[in-house]
């Protein structure tokens, strides 16, 4: 079983979530995140830039996002992540990241399922 | 590449930020997060507070730099008393960039 933890834009949410179930994966946690990538939060996404030069504010220069984190088999994993890709890639940079991990064991409260099972 | 999943206060907050922006690790996720540790909490006067806020930073860093960054969060965040938080570190197989579409932090 892999991780699939996706940091994508706040206004590709619906979408995303829209391909993901007509794909059949409509099982997924998201979350309310803030994140900055290399460019330090640079991104003049709003109308009005943030101001520069204050050091105070460098530190404040967050970017609000939405991360989804999605459990699946690992032979479904490839297929996940270019759906993801290509759903909510505009080419400029804050698009996000996308990072796969190894899950060792899941458990379904309601049967107490473990394994593939408790994923399906 | 390893995944830093780190719980610190929330004041102490910009100070980690700050701090991992000098060491070099500027790409973070930073979430608002409620927990409590060992001490089952805090009690000031009669009220019992179960779980207190934190703040969760997500850094996913090359293994050679794992030390260097963890070594960062518990410097900036270290006041010696407890509640300061914990640090935890999970491996990542992939990462990838959504507007490169390529396979790379």
């Amino acid at each position: 079983m892999k991780e699939i933890i996706a940091i994508v834009r706040m206004n590709k949410l619906q979408e995303t979530k829209r391909i993901l179930e007509d794909m059949g994966f409509p099982s997924f946690t998201a979350m309310k995140v803030m994140g900055r990538g290399k460019q330090k939060g640079f991104i003049h996404e709003f109308t009005h830039p943030i101001p520069v030069g204050n050091k105070d504010q460098d530190v404040k220069r967050f970017i609000p996002k939405r991360m989804i984190i999605l459990t699946v088999n690992d032979y479904e994993v490839d297929k996940i992540v270019d759906v993801i890709i290509k759903t909510n890639k505009t080419g400029n940079p804050g698009d996000g990241k996308i990072f796969v991990s190894e899950v060792i064991d899941a458990v379904r409260i309601r049967t107490g399922d473990t394994g593939e099972k408790a994923i399906l | 590449m390893k995944m830093i999943k780190a719980i610190v206060r929330p004041e102490k907050a910009d100070i980690v930020v700050r701090a991992l922006d000098e060491a070099g690790f500027i790409s973070m996720t930073k979430l608002d997060v409620f927990g409590r540790g060992k001490q089952k909490g805090l009690t000031v006067g009669g009220i019992h507070y179960d779980e207190l806020p934190k703040v969760m930073f997500l850094l996913v860093v090359d293994d050679e730099s794992l030390d260097a960054a963890v070594d960062t969060i518990i410097d900036a965040a270290k006041t010696g008393n407890f509640g300061d938080g914990k640090i935890f570190i999970t491996p990542v197989i992939k990462a990838y960039t959504i507007s490169t579409g390529k396979e790379e932090l």
